[in-house]
């Protein structure tokens, strides 16, 4: 058999291996890039009003030898005009255990939820739901490990368990702060309809401990530590419920389809001065139709119910957030979107509507997309 | 190795089970291993570029003693997460159970520099190798190999019929020979390069693409351009697959009188096309009377 050196640059698609890019010794590289301009500042949001950069991406990917995978995904961010590198993801994951068994070990996303264990650039709205960004930091990713066993039934289903160092959530003493159960079932209602329901529970050890501040009550600076990317809200049990249906004419997903998906999040014992009807609650629910191989428009609505601690009391805070979005696609590689969030809430001062234009484009190898 | 296979086959009533990514491959192997219990994971309505890792998907790779894809990057898209998530130690790069056709065709148009601005374009070559009468017998011997790798016991019945669909494959092939002989020298207008092995086997020219580049759908500025091409004038028809959207096919029908032809892009699972060389009759017959249709001034 020949074998032919082509750069890894030059590989189109191919991720992980399928056999034909077997003889290529370099890992498959990716870029994301992600530039927007966005009107007005939001509340509860990363991205900052003008231009700016979003979850840039830059990701080595390649197995290691026949029974492990890696992943490095470095995120450029800027905030102030500072820059900041961060290893969002650098894990090793086993290929094909018995038992359909499966370890990921070392930093990477959490499977909590839908959206939180997908990637940023696969996202149809410029920004996750509210609900996700004040009580999972938009995605929450640590280091730690993760074991994941698939059921021999005909069906899918799927339980996994990790267990995480925790501090990028809140920060504590604890060697382990959070661990998380999660388990999900999916298959096919027909050949144009296909379905997945998930269930996830996170324990956050540190949230009990967790830093309340000095009870003042300036809030100037209330948005200021949204900008670590820790979540906001967290409180020592995090519930989620997820469910995502999706439907395209006899199931040819290149040419039309409906995503329909929603979540629930709810978090208690928010703190050590948290009484029990103290909780952090969202949801939201969302509907995207790719009407078009390049083509798609959706609409989202979600809402949160926030307990801010201030000291040893909370704040109530409540946001309703309305969004309806554009997107064009040139490839598979290239997306430009238009986007318009309507904000309504209590207790956050810079809750404002805007519009957002936000291109994704993905250079290099490109990795296969989940459900 | 192959004394645990045997083993692990043993319990389960012998009973093969096997994931098809295309239902091309499923066909094969529907003519091979006749009892296996086959999942095939697209259709001929499906573009197999764009399949979704779906949670059905991944539980019946789990379950499956051997996975039977095109390779070439066709489903790169999805088959690398389907692998991941089901973490069938058996369904692994490089292992017996999964099994690429195209690892074994000589595929055409391999590409040594590729980038994106050309389109959705593979470096291994062309990877919609089903199509192709002279590939198909060194896939299919392949393929009986490693299923009687896989199950050893039924190893020397898997042979048999393999031999059997040669000698039947041969056969159509000659027939397949005579017709080309009528075509040569005709040219159709392609979306895509879906048909490319067979219309180059029967000497039938590619006048124009409906694709302005591999991959992306034909935009309404390509398809005004093509208006002008010279080799529009000669083509027969417009040869199209059932899952591609017909509009921009039927657009340029209407502006040139040229035909549209409509054919599975694939095996169907029934009627004259439920077989690979049912198919390729039936796309041969097709490309045929559209071009008498052509030569006998439109009858």
């Amino acid at each position: 058999m020949f074998k032919r050196f082509v750069p890894f640059a030059m590989l189109p698609l191919a991720i992980t291996s399928v056999g034909v890019v077997a003889n290529e010794l370099n890992p498959d590289v990716s870029v994301t890039l992600d530039g927007y301009y966005k009107q007005n500042d939001t509340a509860l949001s990363h991205r900052e009003q003008g231009f700016g950069l979003g979850h840039t991406e830059l990701s080595l990917s390649s197995p290691i030898d026949d029974l492990f995978s890696g992943r490095l995904t470095a995120v450029f961010e800027e905030h102030d005009g500072e820059s900041e590198v961060l290893i969002e993801e650098a894990y090793l994951q086993t290929n094909g255990l018995p038992y359909a068994l499966n370890v990921r070990a070392g930093r990477f996303l959490s499977q909590v939820g839908y959206l939180n264990g997908r990637h940023m650039h696969e996202d149809d709205f410029v920004e996750r739901p509210a609900a996700y960004r004040a009580m999972l930091g938009s995605h929450y990713y640590d280091t730690g490990v993760r074991l994941n066993a698939l059921m021999p039934t005909p069906f899918f289903w799927q339980v996994g368990a990790e267990a995480f160092a925790g501090d990028q959530l809140t920060e504590g003493e604890e060697d382990i702060g959070v661990y998380t159960v999660n388990t999900r079932f999916g298959g096919d209602i027909s050949l144009s309809q296909s379905w997945q329901l998930g269930l996830s529970w996170l324990r956050n050890r540190h949230a009990k401990l967790a830093e309340t501040g000095d009870g003042s009550h300036d809030h100037d600076h209330e948005e200021d530590h949204d900008h670590s990317h820790g979540a906001g809200y967290t409180g020592e049990n995090l519930y989620i419920a997820d469910v995502v249906w999706k439907w395209s004419p006899n199931g040819n997903n290149r040419e039309q389809q409906l995503t329909l998906s929603g979540e629930y999040l709810y978090a208690d014992e928010l703190n050590q001065f948290a009484a029990s009807d103290d909780t952090n609650e969202g949801w939201y629910v969302s509907g995207v139709y790719q009407f078009a191989p390049q083509w798609s428009a959706g609409v989202r609505y979600g809402e949160v119910d926030l307990q801010e601690a201030h000291g040893d009391h909370f704040h109530n805070q409540t946001l309703d957030e309305t969004d309806v979005m554009l997107s064009w696609s040139r490839s598979h590689f290239s997306t430009v979107r238009l986007q318009y969030t309507h904000q309504e809430a209590t207790g956050f001062s810079n809750a404002d509507n805007t519009v957002m234009v936000q291109y994704v484009m993905s250079l290099g190898a490109h990795g296969a997309h989940g459900f | 190795m192959t004394l645990l296979l045997m083993v692990s086959a043993l319990p389960a009533q012998a009973q093969l089970r096997v994931f098809a990514c295309e239902p091309e491959w499923a066909a094969l192997v529907r003519e091979l291993a006749p009892d296996a219990e086959l999942t095939t994971a697209t259709s001929y309505l499906q573009d197999p570029h764009y399949i979704e890792a779906r949670p059905s998907l991944i539980a019946a790779v789990r379950r499956a003693d051997i996975a039977v894809c095109t390779g070439a990057s066709l489903e790169a898209g999805w088959l690398p997460m389907l692998l991941q998530r089901a973490s069938n130690p058996d369904i692994q790069p490089g292992r017996p159970g999964l099994f690429f056709a195209a690892d074994h065709a000589r595929l055409h148009a391999p590409h040594d520099h590729v980038d994106r601005s050309m389109g959705d374009v593979h470096p291994e070559g062309n990877p919609h190798v089903h199509l192709a009468p002279d590939e198909l017998p060194d896939i299919a011997r392949a393929l009986a190999d490693r299923l009687g790798e896989i199950e050893p016991g039924a190893s020397a019945a898997i042979q048999g019929r393999y031999i059997r669909w040669r000698g039947h494959w041969s056969r159509m092939r000659a027939e397949w020979r005579e017709k080309a002989k009528e075509l040569e020298g005709h040219s159709v207008v392609v979306q895509h390069s879906s048909f490319q092995y067979l219309l180059r086997w029967l000497g039938v020219e590619t006048a124009v693409d409906l694709e302005p580049k591999p991959g992306l759908p034909p935009s309404a500025s390509h398809l005004s351009q093509l208006l002008a091409e010279p080799n529009l004038g000669k083509a027969s028809a417009i040869l199209i697959a059932s899952h591609q959207d017909p509009q921009p096919a039927e657009w340029l029908s209407e502006h040139t009188g040229i035909r549209v032809v409509v054919v599975p892009g694939t095996v169907t699972g029934e009627g004259p096309t439920e077989t690979l060389g049912g198919l390729i009759s039936e796309i041969i017959r097709q490309i045929e009377s559209a071009a008498s249709g052509v030569s006998h001034g439109g009858l």
